[in-house]
């Protein structure tokens, strides 16, 4: 069977790959010498910042992992695990994490000589396909392992999608069709072709999909040329991927409605625009670094006389979230590029004023004027003040 | 005006039980049987005569207060016995001691508390205590009630008779009072036993609690503790009115000669010094009795501020690192054990010896997250009561036992199946109560107290080390044997090789693991040979961990067994490895 879908122009032969690795290892073995696997270091000291890239790329630091006592279980593992995913691709099958995390448990169950495998929980069979991809240099989807992605939810009179089947066949979805359903993207970037039936002036992207759904029940896309997303939280691969597709496709301004917060500034919104550190290997495919921050703005909070709450240390989440601020600024190479510089004075004020203002705050502003946020979000556009 | 009476030291002590023991029907029960074993103990001492104690306590109907039951408590010794004239001073009367003030490292020292258990059971029972006493000279036993006449502090004997006993000589007391039981924990009987047990290894004794058997616990020592001879204060540790009592027990002697004789570490050379520091010369050779408050007040602040040799540390008396090793091991069965007996030292101008026995058991039912056993000793006698005010819990509550290998939550006592035993004794122990409950903690003896249990920790530490190397390596050679093959075996399919490669490649995994095992082996073998040198050290001071022979290494043993592949012979990478272990024992 063919290849499901790809996501990128692969560049390696993912079995081939494994293979040459597999024959290595056991070259090695049979020399008695220990084998060692590497993998890209996914973590914040290992990723570089370019703003003319746009988001965060791997640096030169691997993680090496030499077979020895300690390490033999994890390689019997992921030698094990690679088995089961070379399987997938070659009989062209797909699965989630969860139903791999089963899968495992199956063959296992069957082979009482594979009992010492044994996953716990998840995390431990996750954590395993991570490292397989970070070694490969590929992502989890060419692996056909696939997310459920979450949030993404997306409204518009004027965008229409093509997506490309497996089996050549094209579905078109024209999304003014859909009334104040959304179209929600799956994973997979590249089988999908855009097009504007009308000029599109703006892509909206809000936190809160509740609020996204407000706004276009309200009319919000009726009364302009404009995209509206709802990313549900931390933008998962689906909605990162999409907000890329659209970005390079229709090449529109891009903006981002979200809470004013430590941890919707550093974990939700720069994600979106530049990756992850997490997610090294594909920020490439997986970011849009166009996307600017709307709000809600320190400034928003002055002129419209927002409500906010001060920030409770005592509650553990939230002091995590601003330790992680402070962090962020020493160390995190997106703020402390210049370009980004106005983003980290929005982290920088939020631990000084140890305050947080949430998107819905809008509401506050004029309560019997239901379509009150949508002129604020229209006037900002239109005022320029987002960063 | 109401008159003023003046009243005896019975009817006080009467009155105030609660200050000496006797402050629950539990506490009363406890402190009977602590009185009258630490009696027999000190009188067998004290005669040079190896112990041999019966213990019964039983319950033999209700009490007549509320609340509790009617307690039968009998110890027996073989101790010299008691003449018949003396009887109604040892148990009916108070402060009739022969210790008193002594400096001796004795168990009881002033004369209360056998009299106070007599009180006791006399006011809930209204019977004293029944004695059956034999000495050496007596061709028969004499058998009596002692009570006590509160008015006047005296003894009374009652249905005095004599009897056949079947001993050449020794004392049986049987106490019925009201009371209450309880056997295990902190404020148990048991608890009370086994610390009795553990630092008197010179002791046999047979106890029956409750409705239990009978059970012999029989001496692992045959030498009777010599009490030291008692030694003069030292005047650094009194008060200016203690001072000034003191002095009225030497009536006219002069001043010079009350303060060389009366003390210790006092010099004709000392007494120049203290002349030195503003002691009028003239007040040296007048009789004690011509002094004025304002004389001894001039005296008291010369001997003060003038620098004194430190007290004798001779007058301390230890159970010893090689009785306590011996002693512990009858508590039950140990995994492991470590004891410190420390040189006799100066705190607070007293002498004191610190001793710690730790010993972690196999069968003490004691769950690994629960709290160690702590037995504390005050001159040979457990404390049970207010442990957390205790010198002795705060100096182990200071030290850090994660160090050595045991679970410790914040400034609290360390975790699991332990014993830990700690031992004071000196002539002169400042307690927080006439009930002897705790030890009352100066800076300098917690110090003192941590330093023992530091040596401990890290001699137990030892043995800890050694069991986590071995746990170490268990788990690596399990690791290669689980995983090893399945490692190759998936190696091997996603390639298709020939089965050749598989067996060459496992052949390498094997020779490569088993290096690694080595390098666990030798952490083995290192904290091995270290609690073995410990051991040997131990072994030349006599004391035996009984298992030194089986200690030797094993580990290969365990590598070889690893590595053999199932049904097939010994290969070359068994030689191999056994080879390069024999290498490094060298």
């Amino acid at each position: 069977m063919a290849k499901l879908l790809s996501i990128r122009e692969l560049k390696i032969d993912i079995p081939k790959e494994a293979r040459i690795l597999a024959d290595k290892m056991l070259r090695d073995l049979e020399a008695s010498k220990r084998p060692v696997l590497e993998a890209v270091k996914t973590s914040l000291d290992n990723s570089l910042y370019n703003a003319k890239v746009g988001y965060l790329t791997p640096g030169d630091k691997v993680v090496r992992t030499e077979l020895n006592v300690s390490s033999v279980q994890k390689l019997a593992r992921v030698v094990f695990v690679l088995e089961i995913l070379l399987n997938n691709l070659d009989k062209g099958a797909v699965n989630t994490k969860r139903e791999l995390y089963y899968m495992c448990k199956g063959l296992i169950k069957g082979n009482s000589r594979l009992k010492p495998l044994d996953f716990d929980d998840q995390p431990e069979s996750d954590a395993i396909i991570d490292f397989i991809g970070d070694m490969l240099e590929v992502y989890r989807e060419e692996l056909n392992c696939f997310a459920n992605d979450r949030g993404g939810q997306t409204y518009s009179q004027q965008l229409v999608v093509t997506e490309t089947m497996p089996d050549g066949e094209k579905a078109v979805v024209d999304l003014s069709t859909l009334g104040t359903s959304p179209f929600q993207p799956k994973n997979k970037p590249q089988a999908l072709k855009l097009k504007a039936k009308k000029k599109i002036d703006f892509c909206l992207i809000v936190e809160s999909e509740g609020t996204a759904n407000t706004l276009v029940t309200m009319g919000f896309t009726k009364r302009n040329n404009c995209i509206v997303m709802g990313a549900q939280g931390v933008p998962s691969n689906g909605v990162r991927g999409w907000s890329k597709l659209i970005q390079e496709e229709l090449d529109v301004p891009m903006y981002f409605f979200g809470d004013l917060d430590a941890y919707t500034m550093q974990n939700i919104f720069r994600t979106l625009k530049a990756g992850s550190a997490a997610s090294l290997i594909r920020n490439a495919d997986f970011s849009a670094p166009n996307v600017k921050f709307l709000g809600v703005l320190p400034e928003d909070v002055k002129k419209y006389d927002l409500p906010h709450y001060k920030v409770k240390e005592s509650d553990p989440a939230e002091a995590r979230a601003l330790k992680k601020a402070k962090d962020a600024l020493e160390n995190d190479p997106f703020f402390l590029d210049k370009k980004n510089k106005n983003l980290a004075d929005i982290l920088r004020w939020l631990i000084k004023e140890k305050i947080r203002c949430e998107q819905q705050s809008f509401f506050s502003v004029d309560p019997n004027d239901p379509i009150k946020t949508e002129k604020l979000i229209l006037e900002k556009i239109k005022r320029g003040s987002y960063v | 005006m109401s008159k003023i009476t003046k009243s005896s030291t019975a009817e006080y002590f009467a009155k105030n039980l609660q200050q000496v023991g006797f402050s629950s029907p539990l506490k009363a029960v406890l402190t009977t049987l602590k009185e009258a074993v630490d009696n027999s103990l000190d009188a067998c001492e004290q005669a040079g005569i190896l112990p041999d104690l019966l213990i019964e306590v039983s319950k033999v109907g209700t009490g007549s207060t509320k609340n509790t039951d009617l307690i039968r408590i009998v110890v027996e010794d073989n101790g010299p016995g008691i003449e018949g004239e003396d009887l109604a001073k040892v148990y009916g009367e108070y402060l009739a001691s022969s210790k008193f003030g002594r400096g001796q490292c004795s168990r009881g020292q002033q004369g209360i508390g056998i009299s106070a258990a007599t009180t006791w059971a006399q006011m809930t029972n209204a019977r004293g205590v029944n004695v059956i006493s034999k000495t050496k000279k007596m061709r028969k036993a004499l058998a009596a009630q002692v009570d006590v006449d509160i008015k006047s502090n005296t003894g009374v004997l009652k249905n005095k008779e004599t009897l056949d006993w079947d001993r050449e000589h020794g004392t049986r007391v049987e106490f019925v009072l009201d009371g209450r039981i309880q056997l295990n924990g902190d404020g148990g009987i048991v608890t009370y036993i086994e610390g009795t047990i553990l630092v008197n290894p010179h002791m046999t004794v047979t106890y029956k609690l409750m409705e239990n058997d009978f059970v012999t616990v029989t001496r692992v020592s045959n030498e009777v503790p010599r009490i030291p001879e008692a030694s003069l204060p030292h005047p650094h540790t009194f008060k200016l009115g203690e001072f000034i009592t003191h002095a009225t027990l030497f009536g006219k002697t002069t001043l010079s000669k009350f303060l060389k004789t009366g003390f210790s570490r006092i010099s004709d050379q000392s007494i120049q010094d203290f002349v030195k520091k503003g002691l009028p010369k003239n007040l040296l050779e007048k009789p004690l009795t011509a002094l004025t408050e304002e004389d001894f007040k001039k005296v008291f602040q010369a001997v003060q501020n003038t620098d004194l040799m430190a007290p004798s540390t001779k007058s301390v008396l230890t159970v010893g690192e090689e009785a306590l090793s011996k002693s512990i091991t009858r508590l039950g069965e140990i995994d492991f054990f470590a004891v410190v007996t420390r040189k006799p030292t100066i705190c607070d101008f007293k002498p004191v010896v610190v001793e710690v026995a730790l010993a972690r058991f196999k069968d003490r039912n004691q769950s690994p997250d629960s709290p160690v056993t702590l037995l504390r000793f005050a001159n040979r006698v457990p404390l049970q009561f207010d442990k957390s005010g205790c010198a002795i819990t705060w100096a182990i509550e200071s030290v850090n036992w994660k160090s050595y290998g045991l679970g410790q939550p914040k400034d609290s006592l360390p975790l699991g199946p332990y014993i830990f035993a700690v031992s004071i004794v000196s002539p002169f122990i400042k307690f927080k109560n006439a009930s002897k409950e705790t030890i009352d903690a100066s800076e300098e003896l917690v110090g003192e107290i941590r330093l023992a249990l530091i040596q401990a920790g890290q001699k137990l530490s030892r043995h800890i080390k050694k069991e986590v190397k071995e746990a170490d390596l268990e788990r690596k050679l399990a690791h290669i044997e689980q995983f090893g093959p399945i490692l190759v075996e998936g190696l091997a399919r996603i390639i298709n090789a020939p089965e050749s490669r598989k067996k060459k490649a496992e052949e390498g995994l094997r020779k490569l693991l088993g290096r690694d095992s080595e390098e666990a082996m030798a952490d083995l073998e290192a904290a091995e040979s270290k609690l073995l040198e410990q051991k040997k050290r131990e072994k030349k001071k006599g004391i035996d961990h009984d298992d030194i022979e089986e200690d030797v290494i094993r580990g290969e043993d365990l590598v070889e067994e690893a590595l053999e592949p199932q049904g097939t012979k010994k290969t070359t990478t068994k030689k191999e490895t056994t080879k390069k272990t024999t290498g490094k024992k060298k």
